[in-house]
């Protein structure tokens, strides 16, 4: 793709009622919406009008608040809405490969063509749901991973695109020669097959990946066609961006077949005074109590009797290598302390916008400067926009953001293709049985 | 209720293009629109139009050709549809209680309270896909089965109904206190809890059952709330219905708590010479030797090697005990066939238009008869109709047979409440958590 016409791919992150984890306590927000179909509905509505890429769930199999379960809502979504992507997180650890395949066809189906599978390898507490002793470790969970990606995407080509003839007058409703076993056998799971539902209109549908540690940045340029990622710094991301893009080519692929998306976490306002009075407002509603809760379990150390006002000290705090999930946020956070030397409640102020990701508060302008800014100079091929506050920080990056991207060229002002695929520019994988008689062909 | 209260339930088992093994072949049927949601959308909408109670889906972990997901799909149909139940077949030994639990109680809050949940053990050939070797015996399957059941209740009763609270001022969303771990451990399944989704609308989404083996009847009677069956007879279906429903009484439930619902393939036309030639037209897109080999795995004897016209050979088949698929369905065939004194012929066009239901040629008078019939003589609440065809037979259906059942005071005209259960005449169940308390 040419420099000239390369377009910004943006996400909406969507959440209940934002991003700051106080803002579900702010005036604007509906949190008792929060597993209200019709709440989400609206938000994704508003994020088609913008002309986002997709939108986006994160999940997990622990109670929090409660939500809704991304396969249903997500189908919920999708026979309202035409246009936008509709990306899922399902992870690898406590889940069949043969009914995650079958889920996200159907969902592909249902979307015509708008699924995308955000590969996560899942979290320590979910064992307990699911009749295990212990979580696999880092290791083993990634190669266990891999195996099920390649299931799955194996039974997505068990049949073949032109297998349902459904040709009445001779009787032939499936092509039988067409839809294959696969009879895989690997070190974690064995799937006979068929899958009993036809290949994703996009073949595959999206395969998204959000772990920034060693392992999923390998994991990531063999595999993915879109990253997820948390990148504080502009330097930051634009060294991830080059590191990543780098590894593609031993792949055999072109760095244009997989699309970096850093969080970006706004918070908008037509001032900047605006903005930072909003930022003020949600962070008087932070619950400090539970922050230094969440902060010590995640670092491994006892900050309860840290003064809020002192500078961070996190001697005997867990090293990267000693965590075993989530260790590229671990290292982001020890990463930040080091770098801005922050009190206790900045550092709770800066995690408290995003869990991490990269914040912002300031006018519309200011922010497509910044957005202009990564995309340009080769931190990032969109962002992954995490609105601090549902539905207005949404409806003002649509409405105030989006136009002020278009009119400095940088957005679609129409979506281009029907397919979350091809909005985002990526090929419709070929049905691998097909390709092989392909090849025989040529060779013959 | 009162014998003069008590109204017919209907659920229309939903296909694309119908029940009928040839209906695919028939020019009104839209093979090419299985997986289009649209085409769903309009089907499920006129179910609605009729004032049906539900619509449900089949399903299994093999075979079958290509079919949208259940969760997936009644998810959309929640979105284009505002009263009508949406019941998804879910087995249970391939899957785990923590995902099935979430999924339902998912789509019970989107769908503002109209899920509901056919409770099935799963069939064999599903092994092979899920790294196992074998699908376990019928009687451990049942006892998984139950336990599965058991933990998923417990999860959806793992947040109270008030536990959200939603207190911006003070800063508390949920009462801590109101949601729990619970801890299970059983022979099979140990889960921890709670469930990640607030308590569904309905409290549990409807519970159907569709096994009709002397174990299926025994925790229908003990857990199920709905039972779709499958009677070949209105003699074999006002027993079933005396049997099922006299299991009750030593689980402590009374006889409207258990809605009796059997197949009811029919093909309807105003007059019954029209609906003749449908069948016919229909049974003529039926490769017959094909049929009658996947009839035979059923009946475990070779169809194909005796005449159409001759009986059926009935001394031949594998008695049930030794049959380790769908037993009660097996039963049922064999059954009819003895009852009737069936020829092939005979059992191959039965099977061709209900796979193992009642089928019924017929006016739309007649189609009433019938309905009324089994349903003041108790051998049903209710039907699970299967139209041969869809989508006229449904549109027949919903726009001809449904007005004569309300004109004879036997239909609703409107729909009772909001949620499934309310259809249903069902109760909501109080959480487990909250009575321990009290």
């Amino acid at each position: 793709m040419s420099g000239s016409e390369r377009k910004l791919n943006l996400n909406a992150f969507l959440a209940a009622s934002g991003h700051h984890e106080a803002s579900w306590r702010h005036a604007d927000t509906q949190p008792e919406r929060g597993v209200d179909i019709k709440h989400y509905l609206k938000l994704t509505q508003i994020a088609e009008r913008g002309l986002l890429d997709s939108v986006f769930l994160a999940d997990g199999y622990w109670a929090g608040s409660g939500s809704l379960e991304p396969f249903t809502m997500l189908s919920a979504l999708a026979a309202a809405t035409k246009h936008i992507g509709l990306i899922a997180t399902v992870e690898t650890t406590y889940n069949q490969p043969f009914h995650i395949a079958r889920k996200f066809a159907s969902l592909d189906h249902i979307s015509k063509g708008r699924a995308g599978w955000n590969i996560v390898t899942g979290a320590g507490p979910a064992a307990e749901q699911f009749s295990r002793e212990q979580h696999p470790e880092h290791h083993d969970r990634y190669e266990s991973a891999e195996e099920f990606v390649e299931i799955v995407k194996q039974l997505w080509d068990s049949w073949e695109d032109d297998a349902l003839p459904n040709d009445k007058i001779s009787g032939i409703l499936i092509d039988e020669a067409k839809v294959h076993t696969i009879d895989y056998a690997g070190k974690y799971f064995k799937v006979k097959g068929p899958l009993n539902i036809a290949r994703p209109p996009q073949g595959y549908p999206v395969l998204v990946q959000a772990g920034s540690s060693e392992t999923g940045k390998e994991f990531a340029a063999k595999l993915a066609e879109v990253i997820f990622t948390a990148q504080l710094t502009f330097e930051e991301a634009a060294a991830f961006y080059k590191d990543v893009k780098l590894r593609l080519a031993k792949y055999g692929r072109t760095t244009d077949q997989l699309k970096i998306l850093p969080g970006l976490s706004p918070i908008l306002a037509d001032t900047e005074a605006e903005a930072q009075d909003l930022e003020n407002e949600l962070f008087a509603l932070i619950d400090h109590e539970g922050a230094i809760k969440r902060l010590s379990g995640r670092l491994g150390v006892d900050l309860s009797n840290h003064s809020l006002d002192d500078l961070v000290n996190l001697d005997g705090a867990q090293t990267t290598d000693q965590v075993s999930g989530m260790k590229s946020r671990h290292q982001l956070i020890l990463d930040l302390v080091e770098r801005e030397q922050p009190t206790l409640r900045q550092l709770i102020n800066r995690l408290a916008g995003a869990r991490g990701h990269f914040t912002f508060t300031g006018t519309p302008l200011q922010l497509a400067d910044v957005i202009e800014k990564w995309f340009k100079n080769g931190a990032a091929d969109g962002f992954n926009v995490m609105p601090q506050v549902y539905p207005s920080g949404l409806e003002r990056f649509v409405d105030k953001v989006i136009p002020e991207l278009q009119n400095r060229g940088l957005f679609r002002t129409s979506y281009e293709e029907q397919t979350l695929r091809g909005n985002l520019g990526l090929a419709r994988p070929t049905n691998s049985w097909q390709a092989k008689k392909t090849e025989e062909e040529v060779h013959s | 209720m009162s014998e003069a209260s008590r109204k017919v339930h209907l659920n229309v088992f939903l296909r694309a293009t119908g029940h009928h093994a040839g209906a695919w072949r028939h020019p009104d049927a839209r093979p090419d629109l299985e997986l289009d949601i649209d085409y769903l959308g309009q089907l499920a909408r006129i179910a609605e139009r009729g004032k049906l109670d539900s619509v449900f889906l089949a399903d299994g972990y093999a075979g079958g050709g290509s079919k949208l997901e259940p969760f997936t799909l009644l998810a959309a149909l929640a979105s284009v549809t505002e009263h009508i139940g949406l019941i998804a077949t879910v087995g249970t030994v391939y899957n785990d209680p923590f995902h099935v639990a979430r999924q339902f109680a998912s789509l019970d809050h989107i769908s503002s309270g109209r899920a509901g949940w056919n409770i099935v053990t799963g069939a064999g050939s599903a092994a092979h896909n899920f790294s196992r070797d074998e699908h376990p015996e019928h009687a451990q399957r049942y006892e998984t089965g139950e336990e599965f059941v058991e933990v998923v209740k417990q999860l959806w009763d793992s947040w109270e109904d008030d536990a959200l609270i939603f207190d911006k001022k003070a800063g508390k969303l949920l009462d801590a206190n109101k949601v729990h771990e619970i801890n299970f451990k059983g022979h099979t399944y140990s889960v921890k809890g709670p469930l990640n989704i607030p308590r569904p609308p309905q409290g549990y989404p409807v519970l159907v059952q569709a096994g009709s083996s002397e174990q299926g009847k025994e925790l229908a009677a003990k857990t199920a709330e709905v039972i779709f069956t499958a009677q070949q007879t209105f003699d074999a279906g006002r027993a079933f219905y005396y049997d099922v429903k006299s299991r009750l009484a030593k689980y402590g439930r009374t006889v409207d708590g258990l809605v009796i619902l059997p197949g009811l393939a029919p093909i309807v036309a105003d007059t019954e010479a029209e609906a003749r030639e449908i069948e016919e037209e229909l049974h003529a897109f039926v490769d017959t030797r094909r049929a009658l080999d996947s009839l035979s795995e059923r009946f475990t004897v070779n169809l194909n090697d005796y005449p159409l016209d001759a009986p059926v050979p009935l001394g031949k088949a594998k008695p049930a005990e030794e049959f380790n698929g769908i037993r009660s369905r097996q039963e049922v065939i064999i059954d009819a066939a003895r009852r009737e004194s069936f020829t092939i012929r005979q059992l191959l066009y039965r099977s061709n238009g209900g796979h193992g239901h009642i089928t019924f040629t017929g006016s739309v008078l007649q189609t009433a008869d019938f309905i009324e019939k089994w349903f003041k003589n108790h051998a049903a609440d209710g039907f699970n109709v299967l139209p041969q065809l869809f989508p006229t037979g449904l549109e027949t259906f919903v726009d001809k047979v449904i007005p004569e059942l309300q004109n004879r005071g036997l239909f609703r005209t409107e729909y009772e409440g909001k949620t499934l259960r309310d259809s249903l005449g069902l109760q909501r169940p109080a959480n487990t958590r909250h009575l321990q308390q009290i």
